[in-house]
């Protein structure tokens, strides 16, 4: 009934608690806040950390095939469960790790509509310190589907040709150059600013009060008519690491159903410290 | 109990009621021309701010449906002061306190909160300003309370009509009395609102003509313990209609205004006293304030860090 292009990628709290225990189903936690997992998670949820677990630890990249396949194997994911990611700040690490899952071809991946935040404000719904307790397995990636992902070049081109739609979805102040990143960051920039050509559309546009996504109909509106996105061409999301645009992303793929749609996980912390390239403030 | 005496077989006796007032005192030097401004000062509660009042009356609420009891501990989200009563208050009662606070509070508040034993959780909050409920401190409270409840209990300042009727029984009638009945305005902050809904529900039952005023900091303040009108949706004791007139004042103006009432009138009160100081001075010039009574939460001492980065000058000379 939700009307989203694909029906198959959110479940809602009420259905995460129906379906616990179920065979066949991992929920997977991930927090900006490392220590929220610890202090409590849904029943039988493993936790990853955005960290030191979904990126490279030497290069500055998302992890490789092999780490994947690691990280997964370790926390008993199979490739046939149906894994349903949640998180804190309405979803961000949730969303970025989705990207990752869909990037390493994992079938069947969704988020819980609200994140955290929404399981937590329900009193029906209970938390646990429990640690979960894994049986490993041998989990298979796929090679990283590119048709995901904006790297640099992509970028650099998509300025240069005026093809895509480019989703700025920073804050408007980072999006107008007044700062380089939200005050506190440590992950910034050298210059402030956004990639020429890019709309403003902060990634929480998309949720309403409680954390959810807004309807169909409304995201269509701010998107395809506010922003003018024009679903007939190319894509691509950025924020300032990869993980607001993440959402964005899922947003805009997933649910409006475009059909391509790419993150850059580089964001603004690279494209801002390029020497050379054009920037609009 | 002999308040005349101040003796206590309990530091929990010196609790503020009625018979044991804080005290209201007059501004002298400050006032505006053809008005009356009075401080009740509630640094002068056993555990330093009006927090005692919620804090008392939160535990007292969860003692009484059975949810606290000897071995269990309390958790709540704080900015340091409804922490700190809550700690004092279960140490002396044999329970357990966990504090979560956003990083933002000073570095005075969480060491207090630690020597009062607290545990302490620090949050990043406002890491972003993310739509809807926060994760932040308030979301790590109510973890602990869902993921141990055998363990923890959430008294939550925020939603708590307990924090409410502290002050209807409490600050409301000790204005009333300390006032004889002639108070015209009440100068309030918002934090979590039970001190403007409980006195003004109070006030007003007496007096209807009693004014609500209540001063708020400019967006993107520092000053703990205290609200943006658009930062209220945490709060659930917010009442729109028992409140005359909400002033908004520059946030740098709660530090300069502390400074202003100790220099001029020997008043040693926070940041969040000197902003509602500056909004009833905004209302005195304007009209006559027969009667104007400000809640002074706390006292400056633990802000000094705060005082020292917006007023750099009073680190001048401060060293051989
Ligand atoms: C210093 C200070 N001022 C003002 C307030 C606001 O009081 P209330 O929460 O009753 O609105 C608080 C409460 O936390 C506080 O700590």
């Amino acid at each position: 009934m939700s009307g989203y292009a694909d029906t198959n990628v959110l479940v809602s709290t009420d259905w995460v608690k129906a379906n616990l225990g179920r065979p066949g189903i991992r929920l997977v936690e991930v927090d900006v806040d490392t220590k929220a997992f610890d202090a409590g998670h849904i029943k039988g949820a493993v936790g990853f950390n955005w960290q030191t677990q979904l990126q490279d630890q030497v290069r500055r990249d998302i992890p490789t095939k092999a780490e994947f396949e690691r990280l997964l194997s370790q926390a008993g994911v199979s490739n046939a469960d149906t894994v349903i990611l949640y998180g804190d700040n309405n979803n961000w690490f949730a969303a970025y790790a989705f990207w990752l899952f869909k990037l390493y071809g994992h079938k069947d991946v969704r988020l819980m509509n609200g994140g955290r935040a929404k399981w937590l404000a329900e009193d029906d719904k209970e938390l646990t310190v429990e640690p979960t307790r894994v049986t490993p397995t041998t989990y298979s990636a796929s090679e990283p589907d590119l048709s995901l992902r904006a790297l640099v070049a992509d970028v650099l081109a998509a300025v240069k040709t005026r093809s895509a739609n480019l989703v700025d979805v920073r804050s408007p102040d980072e999006f107008s150059g007044k700062v380089i990143a939200p005050p506190g960051m440590t992950e910034t920039a050298q210059r402030a600013g956004h990639i020429p050509g890019a709309r403003s559309v902060p990634w929480a546009s998309a949720v309403q009060k409680d954390g959810t996504f807004k309807s169909i109909d409304e995201l269509r509106e701010i998107y395809l008519k506010g922003a003018a996105v024009d679903p007939a061409r190319p894509t691509i999301a950025y924020c300032r690491i990869g993980e607001r645009s993440s959402h964005t992303w899922f947003v805009l793929r997933y649910l409006l159903g475009l059909k391509d749609v790419k993150n850059y996980d580089g964001s603004w912390t690279e494209y801002g410290s390029m020497v050379g390239v054009p920037i609009e403030r | 109990m002999d308040h005349a005496s101040r003796v206590y077989e309990s530091i929990l006796e010196m609790l503020p009621s009625e018979q044991n007032p804080s005290p209201l005192v007059r501004l002298n030097r400050l006032t505006p021309e053809g008005s009356e401004l009075w401080a009740k000062l509630e640094w002068m509660n056993p555990f330093g701010s009006v927090k005692d009042r919620a804090a008392s009356a939160l535990i007292e609420a969860m003692e009484r449906d059975g949810r606290l009891a000897p071995g269990r501990s309390i958790v709540e989200p704080t900015s340091g002061n409804t922490g700190l009563s809550l700690a004092a208050i279960a140490a002396v009662k044999g329970y357990g306190m966990r504090a979560v606070v956003p990083n933002k509070v000073p570095l005075e508040k969480k060491a207090l909160l630690k020597l009062a034993g607290a545990e302490l959780d620090v949050i990043n909050d406002n890491l972003c300003p993310s739509p809807g409920m926060g994760d932040g401190a308030i979301g790590m409270a109510r973890t602990h309370a869902k993921a141990q409840p055998d363990r923890y209990v959430m008294p939550n300042q925020y939603e708590n009509r307990a924090n409410v009727e502290a002050h209807i029984r409490t600050t409301g009638p000790e204005i009333w009395r300390q006032t004889q009945g002639k108070i015209t305005h009440l100068f309030t902050s918002l934090g979590t609102c039970g001190t403007v809904t409980g006195c003004a529900t109070f006030l007003k039952q007496q007096n209807p003509r009693v004014k609500i005023i209540a001063v708020q900091p400019s967006e993107g303040h520092d000053v703990p313990g205290i609200r943006n009108k658009n930062e209220l949706h945490v709060t659930k004791l917010y009442d729109e209609s028992l409140i005359d007139e909400v002033i908004e004042i520059d946030f740098e103006r709660a530090y300069t205004g502390a400074l202003e009432l100790a220099r001029h009138e020997g008043l040693l009160a926070g940041p969040s006293s000197g902003l509602i100081f500056e909004g009833a001075r905004v209302v005195a010039s304007r009209e006559p304030v027969g009667m104007g009574v400000m809640i002074f939460c706390d006292n400056i001492f633990k802000y000094m860090s705060s005082m020292l980065k917006h007023l750099p000058a009073l680190k001048e000379g401060t060293e051989a």
